[in-house]
């Protein structure tokens, strides 16, 4: 009897209302079919790929240039040492500044966004400090979730280097396998950040994972020296900590990032002097967190 | 005709007794109008013995009872109707008792659920984890759990155990850990190994570790007293065990001659003795800046501080001044070792030192206006006599609006500084904010200021 009930329903795209377009409550495992981000409500973008292609004259020629300079300085860094480098520097290298902010160029490799992309209200803006060799992210956090029937959560702001890129768009990672700790020097307001290492990934399934841990900042008028040792940062996906939990391998990595998410209303403020990698001789542990077995048990 | 069959069987199974399992459900289903006392023993078959069950006023039984002719009723309904007066726990748990007593099978406890977990915050208990427990023992129990391989493979009652999750998930944005009893609870209700289980164990695995993790920690309790909470802000800031807070005026409110009522708010400083040194060293020819205000967060609270700083000295300026070896007996002040391990042993960062001149001295006051933040300075010219050569700028942002409505309660004194503005005039007394305070600070700022 019910499956006739069913037959007779009218084709009105059942899965449509059976699956919200926002993931279930309990995934902390990955699940292996995953789209964009689509906010409620709005439609599916069905333009073909090459339509979102500019075929442009100008940018092509820009484009050689830009490429074939990037080109030919990868092969002459190879003479001189790995990355450029001699070797001997390379193999003695203790600590190594990865991004320091001099400069209204040092900002261009960074990216903000706030929750204005899912409907909500904060807002988040990037400039250079005082005087000019620091970066000041500042804005107001407003974790209003948007009225769209299906978004529970919102208010969060964030901060993302970019993706480095070699010639002809080829991605560029971070090889920091020789060192053991991220080294920052802020200067916040009290607020509790959170820092999001994006490695390279094999599977697709994977690309949103995130190796990420906590900043505390103290606050005040001081700057505060931070290291933060990589065994400690924790595999997420999508905002959601991991069952199968997996040490952050250090030879690919793609972008490092600041979130504030903490619930608390307001205007917000945080100053990065610099951002480096450094080797900590009196720090031996692999990771902090249990790989042999799952958590929670099976 | 099957469902007959079966129900007329269901009626054999209670007739028979709570010796079958469904029986006893479905045997109330067959006489509605059965008597109460059965209802009453039925009850504790659902009910966990976690929670003792507490008699409810009758006149909710009877609400309850008028509403259920109407289709559609939502839950909202309920909450909003118990709490017409008041939003206590008190009520929140009556509204809770009255669900569970109004259905012996609890139809629509999903909606309540979730109706429940979004009043929650309105009722101030959403961090209460009785609460808590007591919302997830409206679920039925034993009738969720899966009984066979087959339905523990496949999402056994996903609506219910989705609104189980989202109980826990709720709890766990609010940072409350579960306790033993919530895992009974669970058990009793999705079983083993069912979502809401797991989400549990989740909570308990991640929880402990990320506990303590805050090298500055914040009480969850800030204290109410503004002195109090100005004190506990700044000394953290700091950064210094040796630095002093001084309290150089309460907060109090008086009454003039002119019938006119003046609120004196507080000002809170605190200063090192490394930072009285530094003040003590700096060019009286060069001026100091009262800054601010910056915020500081404090969980959920914002307040905000000034800082009285220079800007940094020139380099003809700097002096290497070599230790005294004499400073100390007991052991040198200064090793020049030679540690180096390897030949590539540099430890520090090649980057440039930021240079953003010393901080002397910060405070946290009732009221950012130049007149006050005068106070402090003349207050902490008592320690630092230097202060009173040195011309004082103030360089104060139009202030956040909240400073005054967090901490203070005389909502009449606006900043009197624009935005930006840049008082070169530090010693002008602003007379209609108080004149009776300033008047004996004032000779002693203005001499320095003529300098």
């Amino acid at each position: 009897m019910s499956l006739l009930r069913m037959v007779r329903l009218p084709p009105v795209k059942p899965q449509q209302l059976l699956l919200p377009s926002a993931p279930p409550v309990c995934a902390a495992r990955r699940t292996v079919i995953q789209g964009e981000y689509r906010r409620p409500g709005q439609p599916k973008d069905d333009t073909p790929a090459w339509m979102k292609i500019k075929f442009d004259f100008s940018k092509g020629v820009e484009g050689i240039k830009k490429h074939f300079m990037l080109l030919r300085r990868e092969f002459l860094d190879r003479w001189v040492g790995p990355e450029g480098k001699p070797i001997i520097e390379h193999m003695l290298e203790q600590n190594r500044l990865i991004w320091e902010f001099r400069g209204p160029e040092s900002l261009e490799e960074w990216t903000v966004s706030s929750d204005r992309e899912i409907g909500g209200q904060s807002e988040v803006y990037l400039k250079l400090g005082r005087n000019s060799n620091t970066c000041f992210l500042y804005g107001t956090l407003c974790s209003t979730p948007p009225k769209d029937g299906e978004t529970r959560y919102s208010g969060y702001c964030s901060m993302r280097s970019k993706q480095q890129l070699a010639s002809f768009d080829r991605k560029k990672h971070f090889d920091w396998s020789s060192f053991n700790t991220l080294h920052l020097r802020i200067r916040g307001d009290g607020r509790p950040w959170m820092i999001n290492i994006a490695a390279e990934t094999y599977f697709s399934h994977q690309k949103d994972d995130v190796y990420s841990y906590f900043l505390y900042t103290r606050g005040g008028p001081y700057w505060q020296e931070v290291k933060i040792p990589f065994s400690k940062f924790f595999l997420t996906h999508r905002g959601r900590i991991q069952d199968n939990q997996h040490p952050l391998w250090l030879d690919k990595v793609n972008t490092i990032g600041f979130t504030l998410g903490d619930k608390a209303d307001g205007p917000f403020q945080l100053e990065i002097d610099y951002v480096g990698v450094c080797k900590d001789y009196a720090h031996t542990e692999d990771f902090a967190y249990e790989v042999y077995k799952r958590n929670p048990e099976v | 005709m099957r469902c007959v069959r079966c129900l007329l069987r269901l009626q054999s199974l209670g007739v028979r007794g709570p010796s079958g399992r469904p029986g006893p459900q479905y045997a109330a289903l067959l006489q509605p109008a059965s008597s109460p006392p059965q209802g009453q023993v039925l009850r504790h078959f659902h009910g966990s013995p976690a929670c003792a069950k507490r008699p409810v006023p009758a006149d909710f039984f009877d609400e309850g009872e008028g509403k259920k002719d109407k289709s559609l009723v939502t839950h909202d309904d309920l909450f909003e109707r118990v709490a017409r007066d008041a939003k206590t726990k008190a009520t929140f748990n009556k509204v809770l008792d009255v669900f569970t007593k109004k259905d012996i099978r609890r139809r629509g406890h999903v909606e309540f659920i979730y109706a429940a977990l979004k009043k929650m915050p309105e009722f101030g208990v959403e961090r209460d984890l009785a609460v808590y427990n007591k919302l997830l023992d409206v679920f039925p129990k034993e009738v969720f759990v899966p009984r066979n391989f087959i339905q523990r493979m496949f999402n056994h009652y996903p609506r219910q155990q989705e609104c189980g999750v989202q109980v826990l998930e709720q709890m766990e944005n609010y940072g409350i850990m579960p306790n033993v009893e919530t895992k009974v609870l669970l058990v009793q209700i999705f079983g083993e190994k069912s979502h809401p289980m797991r989400k549990y164990q989740r909570i308990m695995y991640w929880f402990p570790k990320f506990k303590h993790l805050n090298p500055f920690p914040v009480p969850l309790q800030l204290p109410e007293d503004p002195v109090d909470l100005a004190r506990l802000s700044l000394t953290r800031i700091a950064d210094d065990l040796d630095a002093k807070v001084t309290v150089y005026q309460m907060p109090s409110t008086d009454i003039t001659e002119a019938g006119e009522e003046i609120t004196l708010p507080h000002i809170v400083g605190i200063q090192s003795p490394d930072q009285i040194e530094l003040l003590a060293k700096h060019n009286p020819s060069r001026p100091v800046f009262v800054e601010g205000p910056f915020p500081l967060w404090l969980r959920k609270t914002c307040v905000y501080y000034y800082i009285l700083r220079a800007d940094p000295a020139p380099l003809e300026e700097k002096t290497e001044e070599p230790y005294d070896p004499e400073r100390c007996f007991d052991y040198p002040l200064q090793l020049n070792l030679e540690l180096s391990r390897d030949l590539g042993d540099d430890e520090s960062f090649d980057v440039d030192d930021l240079d953003e001149g010393p901080v002397f001295a910060m405070c946290m006051t009732g009221r950012g206006d130049q007149a006050t933040l005068n106070q402090w300075i003349s207050g902490l010219q008592q320690n630092n006599p230097i202060l009173g050569q040195i011309p004082t700028l103030f360089r104060l942002d139009a202030g956040p609006r909240e400073l005054q409505s967090v901490a203070d309660s005389d909502p009449g004194h606006g900043y009197r500084t624009g935005p930006q503005s840049e008082a070169q005039d530090g010693a002008e007394p602003s007379p209609e904010a108080e004149p009776d305070i300033i008047v004996e600070e004032e000779p002693r700022r203005s001499q320095g200021m003529k300098q």
